[in-house]
C-alpha cells in the first residue's frame, strides 16, 4: 500500500465518473443514475480498505503524500545577494491522521448513501451529478489538505458545487437560499482567506540555512511548517504577538464558527435545510457542516493551544446556548426540516462542549458527536426525500399515522429519532456521554446546564417523529407505498452503521489514539 | 462455593434478544411461529435463571464479576460485564418469570391483531433490556440499559399507536422519565470524577461508600455524597413513577394491559426500587438521602392511594395503586431495611401482576375500563374472579396472603424511629383496602350493567397465568415471616434479627379489614351511599378525581411556558438574528448600488468626488499632525 498514493486516488476518484459522465449522453437518465451511484463507490472501498489498514500504535500520521506544488519566487535583489533563494511555496499535501480517516470515512458512507437518494432527483441528471462528484473531491480534499492554500482551494470547490446544487435542485425558495448560502459562506471563506495569509506572512515564513553558505527565506502554506513554527519557534521563525494569536484565532473561530455553526451565525443553514434537495442536505448537513468543527480543530485548536485554553469557558458557554437555543426552537417548529435544522444546531452545541473540555475524553467524544450526527442526519434526509417525494410536504400539521401505510420507514424514522436523541445502544449517546463527561471534569455548572438540552431533545424529536408517524393517518395518505428497494438499501446500511457505532464505539475511537496527543501535552504545559 | 451457572449469567437476557431479532427478521408474516420463538426464548431465560438462583441459594455462594472494556482510551475505562448477588438473581427470577407468564397470556390477548409479532419483538426486547438492568456490573451499563428498557416501555404504550391517547402517553412516559434520567446522568458523572481510578461499578462504590476512610481519600464529602445519592434517586423517582414525576405511570395504561402487567406493575417500574437498593451503600452514608427517599417514598405512597380511591377506569385504579405499592417499597428503603423494600417488591410483583392480567381478562371480554359498566362478572368468569380476588386480598394486606408479610414487613420497618411514617402507611393501607374491595364489589359482584353479550371466561392461555400467579399470590410470602427469616438472612448476607412485631400485625390487619369493610358496606350492600359522601364533599371528590390537578399544573407551569419562549425565540431569531444578517445584505446591496452610481461616467462627477477625496485625505493628514 506504501507505493499507491492512496490519499491521491480517494479525492480524486470521483474525477472518472465526472470523466465518463462528460461522454455521456444527458437524455440517458437511468444510466446516469447508474455512473453517478457506482463512482461514489470507488472512493468508498479505497477508504474502507484503508481503514482497516490504519495501524492505530503507529504515530500520527499513517498516509502523507507531499509535492512541491506552487514555486513562486520573490525579488531578492533587496537582500544584495545576502540570500541565494527567496520564494512562497505551496505544496500539494495531503495526509491521513486519526481525525482525518474519520472524516474521510464519513464523507465516503454519506456520499454512496446521499448519491442513491439522488434518484429522486428530476431533471439535468448529468449536471447534477458532475457537481455531485465534484463536491465530494472538495469534502475529501478538506479532509485531508495540509497545505493552507490548498484547504482553501477545496473548500471553494465545495462551496461553489453546494450553491449549484441548491440553486438548480432545490424546492420552491432555492434561488434564494443558495444565495444566501454563498454570500453568508463567502464570507466566511474571507475571514478565513484573512487568517490564512496573516499565519503564511507570519508563522509560515521560515530560514533555511541547512547548506552551509546557502540562506533560503521562503513563505510556506504547509501546515507542518507553521506548527512547528508556532509551537517550537526557533531563532528564525517569525514570533506572533499575543494580539496578533488572539486575531487569528477569532478569525478562525467565526469563519468555521459561521460553517459549524455558532449561534448567532446559524441563520444562513435553516433555509439549506429547508429549501436544498433531500440528498443534498445529507451531505450538507452529514459532511459539510462538519467543516467547521473540523476546521476549529485543526487550525484553530492545534495552532494555538493556548488561545483555545483562554476561550474554552466562551465556547462551553457558546456550546451550551446552541444546545438548549437549537432545542427549544426545533420544539416550536412546523416544518419537520426546520426541526432537524434546528436539532442539527443542538447538536453541534454538544460538539463545541467536547471541545472546550480540552481533555481526551472531551475531544474524543466531540469527534465521535460529529461523526455520529453525520450518519444520523444524513438518515434523516434519506428519509424526508423518500417522504417527500410521497406526501409532498413535509409539514408537521399535514401529516400523521403514516406508520399505517409505510411501517418499514416510519420504524427507520424512530430509529434515528431514537438515535438523534441519544439512546444507549445507538451512536448519539456516546457522543453526548463522552462530551457531558469530559467538559463535567471541568465546568460543572456549564455542564449540567447543558444537560437541559438531553430533556428538550426528547421533547423535540419525539413531537415530530411521532408527529408524522404516529396517530390518526389521513385518507389522502392511504395509497402511498413503503420504501422501494433502492431507497431501504441505504436506509438499513446507515441504520447499521448507527447501530454498530452505538453497540462498539471504539472502532472509531481507537483510530484517534494519538490524534489529541500533542495538542493535550501543549495545553499541560501551557497551563 | 464455586458459582457455575453464574459464570455463564449473560446467557440470560441472550435469549430473548435472539428472539427479538428473528422476530424482527420475520416481519409480519407467520404470526403464530413469531409468538412461540418469543415463548420458548423466554422460558429458556427463566430455566436459566432458576439454575442461576437455586445455585445461590446454597450457603456461601460468591459473587461473580466478569466485565470487559467498552471503551478505553488513556486513562479511561468504561466497561460492560455482569455480575451476580443474590439480589440481581432474585431479580433475574422475577423478570424471567413474570415476563414468561405474560408472554403466555398475551398469546391470548393479542390473538388476531395484525401487528401481534411486532408486540411479541417489543416484549422480547424488553425482557432482554430489563435483564440486562439486572445484571449489569456498573452504574454506566445500567443506565444504558434503563434508557432501553424505557424506550420499550414508551414503544409498547404507543403499541396502538393510531389511537391519538396512545401516541400522547407514550410520549409523555418517555419524556417525564427521562427527566429523572438526567438526575441519574449527572448522578454518574459526578461519580465518575469522584471515584477512585473513576470506577463506576458497584463493587468499588460498595468499597468506597461503606469505609469512612476510603470516602475522606477519594474526597468525597458528605455534600456530595448526599447529592450524589439525591440524583440517584431522581433517576428512580422518574422510573418508578414517585411523585412528582408519577404522571406518566397511569397514562401509561394505553398500552396493551399484559404490557402494564409486565412493565408497568412488575418489573421496570420496580427498576427504581432496585437501583436504589443496589446503590444502597450511597445512601447509607448520607442519612439526608436517606430521609429524602423515605418520605418521597411515604408521601408516594398516601398520595397515590387516595387518587386510587376516585378513579373509575380499573386500569387506572391499579396504577395508581402501582405507584403507591412503589411508595411503601421507596419508604421501606429510606427507613433503612432493603430487605422489606425487595420484599415487597418481590411480592408485589406477583399480585400486582395478577390484578392487571385478572383486569385484562375482563377487559378482553367485554372492551370496557370503566368499573361502572361492568358489575356481576364474577359468576360467569368464575377463575377471573377468584384469582382476581386472592390478588386484592394480597394488595390489601390480609393475613396470609403475601402482601400481608411484606406490608408488614414495611410497616415494621416505619415502626422503629419513624412513626409518623408508620402511621402514613397504616391509613395509606387503609385507603388501599378500601378502593380495592371497591374495584372488586362493583366489577365482579351485584348486577350485570354491561352491554356486551355473551359474556364466558378467558381461552386457557390466559387463565392459567392467573391460576399460577394467584398461587404465588398466597405463599410468595413465607419466604419472610417473623417465623422464617430465610429471605432477609440470604439477601443481606447477615442474620437479621426480626423479632415479630405484633402489634403492627395486628393494626395493619384491622385497619385492612376496616377498608375492606367500608368498601364492602358501600357498593355491596348499598348501606352507604357512595353518592350521599360524595355530595357532603364535593370539593374533595373533585380534587381526588382529577389527581390533584398536577397535570394542569404542569402543563400551566412547564408546558405553556415552554412553548410560549419557544415562540419568542423563534421570532426572535427571525427578526432579530436573522434580521440583522438580512439589514447587512441590504446595506452591501445599498453600498453597491451607490458605487455604481459613482461610475455613471461624467466627468463631473468624477471630479468632484476626487475632490472630495482629496479634501478628506487633507484633513487626515492635517489632523494626525495636530494630534
Amino acid at each position: 500500500m506504501a507505493n499507491i498514493p492512496i490519499l491521491t486516488l480517494i479525492t480524486l476518484s470521483p474525477l472518472l465518473g465526472i470523466l465518463i459522465l462528460l461522454f455521456t449522453p444527458a437524455n440517458k437518465n437511468r444510466l446516469i443514475k447508474t455512473i453517478g451511484i457506482a463512482t461514489t463507490f470507488i472512493p468508498f472501498i479505497l477508504v474502507i480498505w484503508m481503514f482497516l489498514a490504519y495501524d492505530y500504535s503507529e504515530k500520527g500520521v499513517a498516509f502523507e503524500e507531499n509535492l512541491r506544488w506552487i514555486h513562486m519566487p520573490l525579488n531578492t535583489e533587496a537582500y544584495q545577494g545576502q540570500v541565494s533563494s527567496y520564494f512562497i511555496q505551496f505544496n500539494y499535501h495531503l495526509a491521513m491522521d486519526g481525525i482525518s480517516l474519520l472524516l474521510v470515512l464519513l464523507t465516503a458512507i454519506v456520499g454512496v448513501m446521499a448519491a442513491f437518494a439522488s434518484v429522486h432527483i428530476k431533471k439535468r441528471w448529468k449536471t447534477y451529478f458532475i457537481l455531485f462528484l465534484l463536491l465530494e473531491v472538495g469534502m475529501f480534499g478538506v479532509f485531508m489538505a495540509r497545505d493552507l492554500f490548498l484547504f482553501f482551494l477545496f473548500f471553494e470547490v465545495t462551496l461553489v458545487a453546494t450553491y449549484f446544487l441548491i440553486g438548480i435542485w432545490g424546492y420552491v425558495g432555492r434561488e434564494k437560499a443558495a444565495n444566501k448560502f454563498l454570500i453568508y459562506n463567502g464570507l466566511g471563506s474571507a475571514l478565513m482567506l484573512i487568517a490564512f495569509t496573516l499565519l503564511i506572512a507570519t508563522a509560515g515564513f521560515q530560514v533555511d540555512q541547512s547548506v552551509a553558505g546557502q540562506t533560503h527565506l521562503s513563505y510556506s502554506g504547509d501546515l507542518a511548517t507553521i506548527l512547528q513554527n508556532l509551537i517550537q519557534p526557533s531563532e528564525s521563525s517569525v514570533v506572533l504577538s499575543a494580539g496578533m494569536q488572539k486575531t487569528i484565532f477569532i478569525l478562525l473561530l467565526v469563519a468555521f464558527g459561521i460553517k459549524l455553526p455558532i449561534f448567532p451565525f446559524h441563520t444562513w443553514m435553516l433555509k439549506v435545510h429547508n429549501e436544498a434537495p433531500p440528498a443534498v442536505v445529507m451531505i450538507h448537513s452529514g459532511v459539510l457542516l462538519k467543516m467547521g468543527a473540523y476546521g476549529l480543530i485543526r487550525f484553530g485548536l492545534f495552532l494555538f493551544p493556548q488561545q483555545t485554553e483562554s476561550w474554552a469557558t466562551v465556547l462551553a458557554i457558546l456550546g451550551v446556548i446552541n444546545i438548549i437555543y437549537g432545542a427549544v426552537l426545533a420544539l416550536v417548529q412546523k416544518e419537520f426540516k426546520l426541526v432537524l435544522a434546528y436539532s442539527s444546531i443542538s447538536h453541534m452545541g454538544v460538539v463545541l462542549l467536547g471541545l472546550s473540555a480540552l481533555n481526551e475524553i472531551g475531544l474524543k467524544g466531540a469527534m465521535f458527536q460529529m461523526i455520529s450526527h453525520g450518519l444520523i442526519s444524513a438518515l434523516f434526509f434519506l428519509l424526508v426525500g423518500s417522504l417527500y417525494e410521497r406526501t409532498h410536504t413535509t409539514r408537521l400539521d399535514e401529516l400523521g399515522g403514516l406508520a399505517r401505510s409505510m411501517p418499514f420507514m416510519s420504524g427507520i424514522l424512530l430509529i434515528a429519532g431514537l438515535a438523534s436523541l441519544g439512546l444507549p445502544g445507538l451512536s448519539g449517546f456516546v457522543g453526548e456521554f463522552l462530551s457531558f463527561l469530559g467538559l463535567f471534569s471541568e465546568m460543572k455548572v456549564i455542564a449540567v446546564v447543558g444537560t437541559l438540552g438531553i430533556i428538550l431533545g426528547a421533547v423535540y424529536v419525539l413531537r415530530g417523529v411521532l408527529g408524522i408517524t404516529y396517530g390518526p393517518m389521513e385518507d389522502r395518505y392511504i395509497g402511498i407505498r413503503d420504501a422501494r428497494l433502492i431507497e431501504a438499501i441505504p436506509m438499513m446500511a446507515l441504520t447499521a452503521f448507527i447501530v454498530l457505532l452505538g453497540v462498539y464505539p471504539t472502532i472509531i475511537i481507537d483510530p484517534l489514539q494519538h490524534s489529541f496527543e500533542q495538542f493535550l501535552q501543549l495545553i499541560k504545559v501551557g497551563g | 462455593m464455586e458459582s457455575v451457572y453464574s459464570q455463564y449469567a449473560w446467557v440470560v437476557p441472550i435469549f430473548p434478544m435472539l428472539a427479538f431479532l428473528v422476530l424482527t427478521a420475520l416481519g409480519r408474516q407467520m404470526k403464530e411461529v413469531g409468538v412461540w420463538i418469543s415463548i420458548v426464548c423466554t422460558f429458556a431465560s427463566f430455566i436459566y435463571a432458576l439454575l442461576i438462583f437455586i445455585e445461590r441459594v446454597g450457603s456461601n455462594v460468591e459473587d461473580y464479576t466478569k466485565g470487559m472494556d467498552w471503551i478505553r482510551f488513556g486513562g479511561v475505562h468504561l466497561s460492560v460485564g455482569f455480575e451476580v448477588t443474590n439480589l440481581n438473581a432474585l431479580m433475574l427470577v422475577i423478570v424471567t418469570f413474570v415476563s414468561l407468564l405474560v408472554n403466555i397470556y398475551s398469546r391470548g390477548y393479542m390473538k388476531g391483531d395484525e401487528r401481534i409479532t411486532v408486540f411479541f419483538a417489543y416484549v422480547s426486547l424488553f425482557t432482554f433490556s430489563m435483564l440486562g438492568l439486572v445484571i449489569s456490573s456498573n452504574m454506566l451499563e445500567l443506565y444504558i440499559f434503563w434508557e432501553l428498557v424505557g424506550v420499550c416501555s414508551f414503544l409498547l404504550v404507543g403499541f396502538w399507536y393510531q389511537k391519538p391517547a396512545a401516541k400522547a402517553a407514550a410520549k409523555k412516559a418517555f419524556i417525564v422519565t427521562r427527566i429523572g434520567d438526567v438526575g441519574l446522568f449527572i448522578a454518574i458523572l459526578l461519580l465518575y470524577v469522584y471515584m477512585p481510578e473513576h470506577a463506576l461499578d458497584f463493587a468499588s462504590i460498595h468499597n468506597v461508600f461503606t469505609q469512612p476512610d476510603a470516602l475522606a481519600a477519594a474526597g468525597i464529602g458528605a455534600g456530595v455524597t448526599t447529592l450524589i445519592g439525591i440524583l440517584i434517586f431522581v433517576g428512580a423517582i422518574g422510573k418508578s413513577g414517585q411523585f412528582p414525576l408519577h404522571t406518566w405511570l397511569p397514562d401509561a395504561m394505553e398500552g396493551p394491559t399484559p404490557i402494564s402487567a409486565l412493565i408497568h406493575a412488575a418489573t421496570m417500574v420496580a427498576a427504581g426500587v432496585y437501583l436504589v437498593a443496589r446503590t444502597f451503600d450511597v445512601f447509607h452514608a448520607s442519612p439526608d438521602a436517606m430521609q429524602v427517599v423515605a418520605y418521597v417514598g411515604g408521601f408516594t405512597a398516601i398520595f397515590a392511594a387516595t387518587i386510587g380511591i376516585a378513579q373509575n377506569d380499573i386500569k387506572r385504579i391499579l396504577a395508581y395503586s402501582t405507584v403507591s405499592q412503589l411508595g411503601y417499597m421507596m419508604m421501606a428503603i429510606g427507613v433503612g431495611s432493603v430487605t422489606a423494600g425487595m420484599f415487597h417488591l418481590f411480592t408485589h410483583a406477583f399480585f400486582k401482576a395478577l390484578l392487571f392480567l385478572g383486569a385484562g381478562s375482563v377487559i378482553h371480554m367485554i372492551h370496557q375500563q370503566d368499573i361502572h359498566q361492568m358489575g356481576g362478572l364474577g359468576k360467569k368468569m368464575k377463575v377471573t374472579a377468584w384469582t382476581f380476588g386472592i390478588g386484592a386480598l394480597a394488595l390489601s394486606g390480609i393475613p396470609p396472603f403475601s402482601g400481608f408479610w411484606s406490608k408488614d414487613a414495611v410497616l415494621a420497618a416505619a415502626w422503629e424511629g419513624h412513626k409518623g411514617l408508620f402511621v402514613v402507611g397504616i391509613i395509606a393501607a387503609f385507603f388501599t383496602a378500601f378502593y380495592m374491595s371497591r374495584l372488586f364489589f362493583l366489577v365482579f359482584t351485584g348486577k350485570p350493567v354491561t352491554a356486551a353479550k355473551d359474556v364466558h371466561e378467558s381461552p386457557p392461555t390466559m387463565t392459567i397465568p392467573l391460576v399460577i400467579l394467584a398461587v404465588l399470590a398466597v405463599v410468595s410470602g413465607f419466604v419472610y415471616t417473623p417465623f422464617n427469616s430465610w429471605f432477609g438472612t440470604w439477601l443481606e448476607g447477615t442474620e437479621t434479627v426480626e423479632h415479630a412485631n405484633y402489634a403492627v400485625m395486628a393494626i395493619s390487619t384491622i385497619v385492612g379489614l376496616l377498608g375492606i369493610g367500608l368498601g364492602w358496606l358501600i357498593y355491596r350492600k348499598h348501606a352507604i351511599s357512595s353518592e350521599a359522601i360524595a355530595g357532603k364533599l364535593p370539593w374533595l371528590t373533585k380534587l381526588l378525581a382529577n389527581k390533584y390537578y398536577i397535570d394542569e399544573l404542569y402543563h400551566a407551569i412547564i408546558v405553556t411556558p415552554l412553548r410560549a419562549i419557544g415562540g419568542a425565540l423563534a421570532a426572535f431569531d427571525q427578526w432579530v438574528i436573522d434580521g440583522i444578517v438580512r439589514g447587512v445584505a441590504s446595506l452591501t446591496l445599498l453600498t453597491g448600488r451607490a458605487s455604481t452610481r459613482m461610475q455613471n461616467g461624467q466627468v463631473q462627477t468624477y471630479g468632484l468626488i476626487t475632490l472630495l477625496g482629496c479634501v478628506l485625505l487633507i484633513v487626515a493628514i492635517v489632523g494626525r499632525r495636530l494630534w
